[in-house]
Order: structure tokens, then sequence, then C-alpha cells
């Protein structure tokens, strides 16, 4: 039986890809290893009674074109917000950043009447940036090496694009892409807090410091939502993460595609210059017009085609291309609420993220120590509790609690093993105790993910959570290598759509669909 | 958790009605008793009590503390004598308008700012290079407006001082019920009044002198809604209502230069180099693409429109805050942004921001007005503002 | 009467200054030190400006140091670096043949890019938004050099240019003194580390001018000969003569009042001091709009290079050093300036002029978190460059008989680099071309008309010797014609 296209990984790119060529009439068969769908988007009862999205925990930035032309809602998405963050300092206050204007000022206040004043300013400034990148986002990469009339043309959109931005926001544009946040961030607060917790945004996924050049772009991600036509596009899904990619499926099977979890492809069948299909690990083959592979550039190309069907030079772009995972997660099943210091007792800080940065240099020393091959002894957190928010994701008057963790380097020094990953784990856990000393106490269950974890049980290479890290050289023309970063592939008939493309990282889906329309355009 | 004002161990027992509104950050009344009506009519036959604390204040001194406002506001602060009180706009380096609030010399060094908006970043971004201090005392600096016909007997009954010789724009220092504070003759109403400013602190005290002097000239707690009438009575403008700051407009449409907000007379061009001359110089060379005014809707163009219906005229029960196109023929020329019924004047009023051409006073424009559902236009003429100006403002 | 003030009587300020006079402008030039204090200066002068300004007859000479660097190997023996293509390859085939084997690859794609570079260093920085037909010509003209380079070039360039030396390094070689030596060169006067986005391009920046394979510039003695060649064109130049304030009248400059209370009236005044100096110090702050102060206040100064000045008894055995083993080292030498101490081990490039040693020591910040400089932190800095250096170079301790430790607390204080920077601004990629100083100021200009800045905080910016005073002198020329 043949298919118009397979698809490599039911991930919520690879499912977006399919559904999307599925509504254009194409026979689509979508190929995961796991049992379930959704790569690194899942939901699972890792305890008894306990649901956690095991890796990534929030929807930040899902495209609303998706969103409408999908009608995820109409298949059981649903955004849940997400407003504060608060940020315990070791003094036993708190930063706290609110949903509300009026009460965020006056708690800014209370630690930089300035700072109160330049968060609207700042605000405004990155809703002028996010709008200016916006567009980008949405855009299938012109090749600047090339002469075609099509990426002539698509060079010279872009660089109109820049131009009517007008000077002042074309310079804060081009700040923002080079400097690093805490830089960036210096330029308008003073508070370090804020400044720490800010540049945590930027941070996330990469292998950089604050103070790295080329982290303050990330910082835009916060705000995108907000210009997107989707309010509140910053927030939990009910159910999961993984619902999100259940509605997604859901989708995709309406319109007709075919999704077969428990099917490891072990390669991409090649003849001549041509993908035609692909062989599953118990011998299977399974022939299509087209090959897309939604998973990460190393595994599609190295591990799954084969280094003798490519070009030397791109062989060796895409081994350059960098992963490095950095972070990890932390899931704990708790018996009653963290109880912090700073805030005592349930409140309405519980339903937002806590945020475990409080100072720059904190930040940048938990940096230090995963450069030089250790997880960071007082590491950077993301937490939130989901079930403060969703009660289903834990039995009733329990809870879930879900640690983004940076840095724990997926090159470990003397590699990850079961000791290693149980003193992560602990570290993590004594830093927030630190700050919510019943934790220890309420802990029920505790799953403790490495990148090494990461990589094992999603397949993302040295665990990096967007395929491959965020950084200036590795965006835009050159994701994941210069010449290849249209969703085509040196092979006729294989193609990428994974978050190793523009715009890639996050709960996005656009390189799932972009990936989609340039392969509708080939006329696959 | 919303901030409440030092007067408010006073004002919650009395608001009545429940009606409560956020005024930057605080919880204000809206009208203390069940319809704001009595309270508007005290503003104009009496003497009204309001609460404004939340007005941003800030205070400036030092040797450079002259230089600093003058550096800032679109007036000539060099020129101001202690004890003078200046209306000001002040701009960004575009020429487009920040915010707008008061000037009070208290001292030769020592200035009050008042602002719609939190201006403290503002402020410490212009005085680079210069020996002054920048205090934001919003929050320890309580204030409340006196306003209306009684308001002077109110006050000097309250002070034992005599207030003749205080002059519209004009400020002193003085003792109400044993305490300290400064009284200054300016207001949002277009009326006679004083607004006092005092030691959050000493709050109830001082409130609890000027009710007991107050009673016996029927002096009235009153609300916001009231206010918003009678300011648009008087032709000012309101921050966020009226007019978008340069520095929260997305859009450069959504800016307004001095000029364009018919706040001309507020731009010094002839003092030295302050933000935005430039801009302003080059604009006040061009003329205003915009103008600011007051309109009229004609009573028998809007009772026509209610009589194709079948009804009586209905008027807005409260002043209100939108945007509403305003025509020329068949083309809109503007849009009004407030908008009440005058129960005073007995007219219905706005207040219009127009293209340039059409803001001459007589000007016969069209103003939409939606009855039973359906968009009408009403005649409207363009009127000098204010629309209600009595001479007791200023004797 | 004056037709025009340069402020600075620095390179930069000399090179606008002779090319004002060579255009018949009537030239003053106010410097407050009495004379000049160096004798020689690294960094690449523009063969034009050379040739414009006769600088080889007033006296300029150079030595391309040969080899251009050598650093001591962990296993004993140096790993040196020549002028030659083939002496070097032959240096690292000594100590990895694979890095041997991509060294001529790897230095020609450097060279290239540096070209391309530097047709952009001896013009104004470009204008994306200019509708000038001549300015999108350029912008044309450049994009076009760079695709006849090839294809790799325009992806070298796009790739490379935001990436990390360390990154760039990966990708090339294996050798870690190898490394370390073009490390180093990538995070020179610049408060990142090598694992920084942007350290790449510092590289390339320094690299321009020089002949391919060579990463290090030359020092130029005589440094004279640009004050000879200005006052050859009739520049009249005053010493001790302090700036104390920019004349503004009506929003125009109008001339600069002396510390002496003297005022000279000039119908342009142009400045070589830094930009917060100049527009900040100089300038009554009411003729500048505050977003456009706030833009000055965050130029990014942070000095992080010491000059240490060793006199030895007897001339050393090398002629650069590298003390700077391996990227690593370089790294956490940066991690220390993060949290504002000196490095414990810092990074030591080491110049010798017969028996006097110059060593730039990298980091050192401006300003210490904890504590502030005194003799006790001096002297403590001198006596781990000598260990240092000692260690590297044995005997070289017992020898020194002077020192003399500037940090850049001193470099600031004594030459007026702002934050100890000799650059005036570091050379991050928010700092270049058109960033540089700050969007406003890029094409020399400044919001008082008839003011211009002609300094190293201007494009091309520090380590190229008078392409900012040539390219300001042109600006000034084409401004006031």
């Amino acid at each position: 039986m043949k298919y118009d296209a397979i698809v490599i990984g039911g991930g919520h790119n690879g499912l977006v890809n399919a559904a999307y060529l599925a509504r254009a009439g194409k026979k689509v068969l979508v190929l995961e290893r796991r049992e379930r769908v959704g790569g690194a988007a899942v939901t699972e009862e890792v305890f008894p009674g306990f649901k956690f999205s095991v890796f990534s925990y929030v929807v930040s930035l899902l495209r609303p074109e998706i969103i409408r032309d999908l009608d995820l809602p109409g298949h059981g998405l649903h955004i849940l917000p997400l407003e504060s963050t608060i940020t315990p300092l070791p003094n036993g206050d708190y930063l706290g950043q609110w949903g509300d204007h009026d009460q965020n000022r006056r708690e800014l206040y209370r630690h930089s009447p300035r700072d109160a004043e330049a968060y609207d300013d700042y605000g405004r400034e990155m809703h002028f940036m996010a709008k200016a990148v916006q567009p980008i986002l949405g855009m299938v990469p012109p090749d600047p090496t090339s002469l075609a009339p099509s990426d002539l043309l698509g060079l010279l959109r872009l660089s109109r694009h820049f131009r009517n931005l007008g000077r002042e926001q074309f310079h804060a544009l081009y700040k923002l892409m080079t400097m690093s946040s805490a830089d960036f961030l210096d330029e308008w607060f003073e508070n370090d807090a804020l400044k720490a917790t800010k540049s945590a945004s930027g941070i996330i996924g990469t292998f950089l410091g604050p103070r790295s050049p080329g982290t303050a772009y990330v910082l835009l991600h916060h705000y995108m939502g907000e210009i997107d036509g989707v309010f509140r596009a910053w927030g939990f899904a009910k159910g999961g993460t993984g619902a999100v990619s259940e509605a997604i499926a859901a989708a995709a099977r309406r319109f007709g595609a075919q999704i077969r979890t428990g099917a490891s492809v072990a390669s991409v069948s090649v003849k001549g210059n041509r993908a035609t299909g692909v062989v599953l690990e118990h011998g299977e083959e399974i022939e299509a017009g087209v090959v897309v592979s939604g998973i990460d550039p190393r595994q599609t190309f190295i591990n799954l085609v084969g280094e003798k069907h490519l070009p030397d030079d791109f062989t060796a772009a895409i081994k350059r291309y960098k992963f490095r995972g950095s972070s990890g997660k932390v899931n704990l099943a708790l018996s009653e609420l963290p109880d912090f210091t700073c805030l005592p007792g349930v409140g309405p800080h519980l339903r937002g993220a806590i945020s475990i940065s409080p100072s720059l240099d904190y930040v940048e020393r938990a940096y230090d120590d995963a450069k030089y091959g250790a997880f960071s002894r007082r590491p950077y957190m993301d937490v939130v509790i989901p079930s403060m928010i969703d009660p289903g994701m834990a039995p009733p008057g329990k809870h879930v609690m879900s640690c983004f963790v940076q840095y724990a380097p997926f090159d470990v020094q003397g590699g990850w093993d079961d000791r290693k990953r149980e003193a992560f784990g602990d570290a993590v856990v004594d830093t927030l105790a630190e700050f919510a000393p019943n934790l220890k106490r309420a802990i029920l269950h505790r799953q403790v993910l490495t990148p090494a974890d990461i990589e094992r049980v999603t397949g993302l290479s040295e665990g990096n959570i967007f395929q491959g890290e965020l950084a200036l050289h590795q965006l835009f023309f050159l994701r994941p290598a210069a010449s290849f970063a249209k969703y085509r592939t040196p092979l006729r008939g294989l193609y990428q759509c994974g978050a190793g493309t523009h715009p890639g990282g996050g709960i996005m889906g656009a390189s799932g669909r972009l990936a989609a329309v340039e392969i509708l355009k080939d006329g696959a | 958790m919303l901030k409440e004002t030092p007067f408010h161990p006073r004002t919650a027992p009395l608001c009545v009605s429940h009606a409560w509104r956020r005024w930057a950050g605080y919880v204000v009344a809206s009208s203390y008793e069940l319809s704001h009506e009595r309270e508007y009519h005290a503003i104009r036959s009496s003497a009204a009590l309001l609460d404004v604390t939340p007005l941003y204040k800030y205070l400036i001194s030092g040797p450079d503390a002259a230089r600093l406002l003058d550096r800032v506001v679109t007036r000539d602060v060099m020129k101001t004598r202690v004890g003078q009180v200046l209306y000001t706009t002040w701009c960004d380096a575009h020429g487009k308008v920040v915010d707008d609030g008061t000037v009070s010399r208290l001292d030769e060094r020592l200035f009050r700012m008042t602002a719609a908006d939190p201006n403290l970043r503002w402020l410490h971004e212009n005085a680079v290079g210069l020996d002054v201090k920048i205090e934001d005392v919003s929050a320890r600096t309580a204030a409340l407006a006196l306003q209306g016909p009684s308001s002077r007997a109110i006050l000097e009954r309250a002070t034992g001082a005599d207030l003749s010789g205080l002059k519209y724009f004009r400020v002193t220092r003085a003792n109400l019920g044993g305490i300290p504070v400064t009284i200054s003759r300016t207001g949002y109403t277009g009326d006679l009044g004083y607004e006092v400013w005092l030691d959050a602190g000493q709050a109830l005290p001082v409130w609890d002198a000027l009710i007991e002097a107050g009673t016996p000239y029927g002096i009235t707690p009153t609300g916001i809604l009231a206010l918003d009438v009678a300011r648009i009575e008087a032709g000012l403008m309101l921050l966020e209502v009226d007019y978008f700051s340069a520095h929260h407009a997305l859009i450069e449409r959504q800016k307004s230069s001095p000029f364009e907000l018919n706040l001309g007379w507020t731009v010094n061009l002839e003092k030295g180099p302050y933000v935005g001359k430039r801009a302003l110089a080059e604009e006040a060379a061009r003329g205003p693409a915009w103008r600011f005014v007051g309109l009229e809707v004609e009573w028998e163009s809007l009772a026509g429109l209610y009589a194709e219906v079948g009804l009586a005229p209905r008027l807005p029960a409260v002043a209100w805050r939108a945007s509403v196109p305003v025509y020329s023929g068949s083309a809109q020329v503007g849009y009004a942004t407030s908008g009440c019924w005058s129960p005073l004047l007995k007219k219905y009023l706005a207040l219009a921001h127009l293209e340039g051409a059409h803001g001459a006073a007589g000007t016969s424009l069209e103003m939409e007005v939606t009855v039973e559902h359906h968009r009408k236009r009403a005649r409207a003429r363009v009127v000098k503002t204010p629309f209600f100006d009595p001479e007791r403002k200023r004797a | 009467m004056t037709d025009a003030i340069v402020i600075g009587a620095g390179v930069n300020g000399l090179v606008t200054a002779a090319y004002l006079a060579r255009a018949g402008r009537n030239v003053t030039v106010l410097e407050a030190r009495t004379h000049q204090e160096r004798a020689s200066e690294i960094g690449w002068i523009p063969p034009r400006v050379i040739r414009d300004l006769d600088l080889v007859r007033h006296g300029l000479t150079v030595t391309p140091p040969d080899p251009w660097i050598s650093a001591p190997l962990p296993a004993g023996g140096r790993l040196e670096l020549w002028q030659d293509l083939s002496k070097s390859v032959e240096s690292i085939r000594r100590v990895s043949p694979k890095d041997a084997e991509r060294w001529p690859r790897f230095t020609e794609r450097m060279a290239k890019l540096a070209r391309l570079l530097e047709t952009l260093y001896l013009a104004p920085p470009p204008d994306l938004h200019s509708t000038r037909v001549s300015e999108l010509l350029r912008l044309a003209g450049f994009g076009w050099r760079a695709r006849r380079a090839g294809k790799e070039t325009i992806v070298d360039l796009l790739r490379i240019l935001p990436m990390s030396v360390q990154e760039l390094l990966d990708d090339w070689f294996e050798h870690d003194t190898l490394k370390a030596i073009l490390g180093a060169g990538g995070v020179s006067h610049i408060c990142e580390g090598p694992r920084s986005g942007g350290t790449a391009f510092v590289l390339l920046h320094h690299h321009v001018g020089s002949p391919r394979g060579v990463f290090r510039r030359a020092a130029w003695k005589g440094v004279g000969a640009f004050e000879e060649a200005a006052r050859a064109r009739g520049v009249t130049v005053k010493r001790g003569a302090e700036v104390r304030a920019i004349v503004v009248k009506d929003g125009r400059a109008a001339g600069v009042a002396l510390a002496s209370g003297e005022t000279l009236p000039a119908s342009v005044v142009a400045s070589s001091a830094d930009t917060a100096r100049t527009l900040l110090g100089l300038v009554e702050a009411s003729w500048l709009d505050p977003e456009f102060v706030r833009a000055v206040q965050h130029i990014k100064t942070r000095g992080v290079t010491a000059r240490v000045k060793l006199t030895l008894a007897k001339a050393p055995d090398f002629e650069r050093l590298l003390v700077a083993p391996t990227l690593e080292y370089l790294e956490r030498a940066y991690d220390d300036a993060k949290y504002g101490r000196v490095s414990s081990r810092p990074c030591i490039e080491a110049r010798a002029e017969g028996s006097t040693v110059h060593a730039d020591v990298q980091y050192v910040p401006h300003t210490l978190r904890e504590g502030a400089w005194d003799d006790p932190r001096r002297n403590a800095l001198g006596d781990l460059v000598v260990k240092l250096l000692g260690d590297a170079v044995p005997g070289l301790a017992p020898r020194v008989t002077a020192r003399e430790v500037l940090t850049p607390k001193d470099l600031d204080a004594r030459f007026g680099f702002p934050g100890g920077h000799l650059y005036h601004g570091e050379l991050t990629l928010d700092q270049i071309l058109f960033m540089r100083p700050v969007p406003a100021c890029a094409n020399y200009v400044t919001p008082v008309e008839g003011l211009y800045l002609c300094g190293a905080a201007t494009h091309p910016g520090g380590g190229i010797l008078g392409a900012s005073g040539f390219n300001a002198a042109r600006a000034m020329l084409g401004g006031t014609r």
C-alpha cells in the first residue's frame, strides 16, 4: 500500500504537518515509535492518579492559524491561563509579577519605583519587537546564497520588512537579536531578581547563560502570544500538554490521516537521489511519495538516511549543528501544597509560575557549573503546579508539581547514571526546600529526567528540547543548515518538519505547518 | 488588592451606593449616594469634597529643581514665582504629549508636580547632569479637592485664614485643624475651588475638620461621576480618555501634540531648550493637523431622531467615555471622546478631535448617536470651551 | 577664524584634522595633555591614510612581528606562528598534523571575510534605512562583492559573525594551544569569554588589514608622525588646552570653552573623546533628548585589560608571547570578571621591545565588586603577571628591574579611556557598524548640529588607527560643503 506522505515522528509538529497534508487531500501515515503520540508534548500518569506533562509543560506560542485551521478547540484543546510569576528571594521576601496591571505595578514599586514604571515601557517595546518578528515566524526562510527568483524575492521582501520597521525599531530589534539578556535588561531595570527572572526566559533550552550574547531575543517569546490574536496564548493545556497533541492528532484523523503508534522507523529508503519510503524496525517496508521527518536533523540524516546518501558538505553542516541539551525535568507527586516561606499558605501565587532565579549571578553561576561539565548545584527552575489550575491532574487534595531545571548538561562529566540522576534530583529538591520547607515531607513520588533520559525516551538528540539550540547561527536560513532551511533536503521527496527547522522551539507547530505548505507547493 | 486612600475609613461608610471604581491603583467612590446628581449640583451650587489622593505627586528640590522642570515641561518654569502654580503639558522628543498636570513652586528650590500617570522615571531620565532630588510623594501625600461657590468660605472657616488674596493658580501654606497643609487654588471642575495637600498620616483629622466647617454650607462628599460632568463642562481633558500619552501609544496616530489638544497656549517657544521644543516649533510654524474642541449637539436634531421612532430624547445619564464619530457631510472628520448632558446648561456637550479645517468655532457638523439600536447622526456645532466658565473661578 | 576645532590629539583626532586641513579648512587641535605619552601603538593603519598623509615620510615605521605569536606548549617548547603561511603550517604540524592540514583552508576563509569587512571599514557604516541612491548602490555593491566571493563566504559571513570564537574553532581545530591563540584574539578588549556569541567577529575585526594567517597586529613606532603630518598641512596643535565645554548656540556648535576660561569660536567641532564624555560631559544636556541620553549612557565600555610594563635586565627571548594555554583557561579567566574580580589566572599577551615588555592582562575589571583599586591590589596584580610570565619564560622573573601596572581604572584616569576601555566602547555585535557608538551618531554626527565625533567610539572603532578619523573628516566635509 502506497501513501502520498509518511510523517516520521508523531510529535506535535509531525501531527500538524500530517493534518495539513491530509486536509489538502493527501493520503498520510504518521509513524510514532512510542505507544502514544505527542513526542515531548505528552501527558502520562507516571504515578497512579498523578498525571504529568512529562516534558514540555506550558503552551506558549501555538500558532493561532493552526488553532483555527485545525479547529483545535473543537478537538478538545482548552488553554487555561497562567498569569503570575513569583520569585522567592533569599531574604525571605519575594518578587511577584501579576496579571493585573495595578497589582503588578504596586508589587514592583515595592522593590523599585523606577522599575515599576520601566515595566510598562519595556512591555511596549517588546510589543513592538514581537510585532516586528511575528511575520518572520510565519515565513519560509529564503536562501541568501541562491539566485533563484523566489529566493531573491524572499530576500527583498525580508529587507523591505526590516526597512519598513523604521530606524528606531530596527535598531531596537538588532540589539535584541545580538545582546545578552542580562545586558539588554540592564538597560531597563535595576532590580536584580526582576532581571534574573526575565532573563531566564532567554536561556531556556540553550547552553548559554544570561550574560551570553544572543540570549536577549528569546525574551520576546513571552510577548508574542499577546499580539497573536489568541488571548492568553501563554498557559496550561487542560489535561496537560499531551492534550494538545491529542487534539492535533484528532484533527489529523478527522482529515483522514492514519496514525500508527509503536511503529519505529529504522531507515529511510533511498533510490538514487530520491526518498521512496521507510523501513520499520521489524523489517516492514512502506512506500510513499514523500517522506517527512518530524524528528531532529541528526536523527533524520545521520541515523535514518545515512551519510552515504548525502553530500559531504551537508553532512558536515548537520554534524556541526549543535544540540547540547542543557535542561532537565523533575516531576513531583505531592501530598500537600508547598508552603513558601515568602508567601505562606495557599494563595493565588500557587496558580502561577514559581521562578527560582533570585539574581542574575545566581543564574549565571548555575551556567558556570554546566560549562565545566557539572549539573548546577543550585539550578534555575521554573516551577508550576498544574493541579492548582487543572485539578484533574492529581487525586483530590493531592498535587503535581513540575520543575523545569537548568542546567543539566547532556555531556555531564563521567556521563549520566542512576546515582548522578538522583544527586541531580536531590539538588533540585534541596534548592526548592530552602524556599518551601515542607516540600520534602510532601513528596510522595519523584521522577527525575536528565537530558540523557529525555534523549532515551523522546529521541531528541542530546536531550535538546528544541531539536537544536536556538542560537543566532542556527536560526532562520541557517536552521538546520544553509540552503536546506526551506524544509527540503538534499534528497528529493524527503522533507523536514520538526523544530530543527525554522522557526523551531516550543509547542508552536509553525515548522510543521510551513513544511506542509512547501510540500504541497512542490506538488507532492 | 487595590490600595485604599488614607480617607477610606471616612469615605467607605459614606459610600452607600457601593459604587467604587479604580483610579491609579486605588479604589475611590464613583458616587456616594445612589445617584451622582446631587453631588454634581454641589460642585456648582455649594461645595463638593473630592478625594483626589490617587493623583501622582512628585517633590522636586535642589539647586537645579527649576531647571529640571523647565527642561521637561512646555511652559516657562524659570520665570515662575514662589506661590505660583502652572498648568502645563510635557512632551516627548517628538513634541507629543506625555502627560499634563500642575507644577507648584512651593519655594525657591522646591516644586510639587502632579500628574495623571507615573512620571518618576521620565523625570529621572531628564535629570542627567543636574543637581536635583526627585521624590515620589504620591503615597505619603493625601489630597482633597474642595470645589464650588462655597469652597472659600468653608476653607476660611476651617483654617481661620483669609483666602481672598489667594488668586487663581496660586498656592499657599495654611493650618487646617491644627495640621499644616498647602492649599492651591486649582481644581478639575472649572469652578471656584481649592485643592488641599497634606501628609497622609493626617488625612482623617483634616477630612473631619473640613466636614465640620462645611456642614453649614452643605459640603458634599463627591465621587468621580459628578466630577466627570463638571470637567467636561469646563472643557478639561482626561488622559487615557481624551488623549493617549506618547509613552503609551502603540502607533503614531494615537499621539497628540499640545496644539492638537487645544493647549498651544502652554507651549513656550521663547524659552531655552526643552524636550520636544524643536518639533513643537516646527509644528507651530506648520499649524496643527488636529484640533480639540467643544461640540454642542443641537436639541432639535436630536429630538427629531428620537421622534422618528416615537420616543422622547434619551440623554446620557452619566458622562460617557467612548469614541464617537463626527462627520462633515459624508466624510468622518473626527471623533468625540467624552460627552455628557449638562444639567446646568441644559445642553448635550461633547469634547472632540477634529481635523484642522473643521475645528473653527461655529462650524456645523454631525455626531453619531445610537437611537434604538440604529446609528444616526445628530447636528452639532463647534463651540469654544469651556462650555461653562463662571466669573467666580478667577475672582 | 578657525573653521574647525578638533578635541583630542590622538591618532583619530589628528587624522581628522589633517584631512580637514588638506581640504583647505583652518583647523585647531586642542589637547589637554602637554606631551605625547605613548611611543608606539598597536593596530592597523589603512594604507590609504598612510599614503594620503605621507606618514612614512613623517617618521612612521612598522615591523610586523615574526613570529606573530608564540605560546608555551604543555609538553615544553613553544608553538610559534609566522608571517609566512607555510612556516606556520610546519609549526602546527609538529603539534597536530590534522590542524596543520586545515590551517591553509581556515586562514583563506578568514582572510576572505576580513577583506569583506575591510571594505566596510574605510567608509561610513552602511545605512540600511537610507533612501539615497548612492547609499543603496553602496549596499548593493557590498552585496555583490559578498556574492562574488562565493556561496561559502556568504554562509560564513552569516554564520560566523554571531558565533562564539570557541564554536568556530571547535569546528576546525583540535589543538588547545592553537585554539587559545586564536581564542585570545576573539576576546581581546571585550568583556566576554570565548564561549560568548560575537567573539568570532572580534577575531575577524582584529584580522582586518593583516596578511592571511596572521591574527595579531603590528606595532607602529613614531606615533608623532601623525602630529607632524597634521602640522605639515597647516593644522595648529595646542597642547595643555583642556576643553571644559562645547558652546552650543541655537542647537548648533559654536566653539569650545577652555578650562583656562578662554572661548574659541569655530563653525564646526569634532571630538575624538568618547561619546559620553563629549555629549554628556561637554554639552549642556538640555540640547539632548532623553532617549538619546539613555542610549549614550548604555554604551558598554567595560574595560577589562590592564597594561603592565616590565623593564628587564636583558631582552627576553620572545617578540610576542601568549599565556593562555586553553580556551577553558580563557573562559575561567572571564568567569572572574563576570563577578567583578581580577582573573585569578589571567590571559597575558606580552610584547617585547628590546628589554621592555608590555603585557596586556585580561580580565582586570575597571571597578572591583569588592574593594577598590589601591597600591596593594595593583602590586598583587603585578606579582601575578610576573609569576605567570616567569612560569612561561624561565628566568624572566628575576630579571625584572622595574614595573608599572596600569589597571583599566588608571587608564581611564590617565588617558581618558571611558571605563578603562581602549576602544571607547566594546566591539560587541550590538555596538558595531550602524550601531556604533549609538545609532543617532552612526554617521559621525550628533544631535548638536556642527558637532561631530571622530574617535574610536565611532565606526569602525578601536584597533584600527585613523579609520574613524578618516571617515569622520569625510562626513564633515560632505556636511559642510
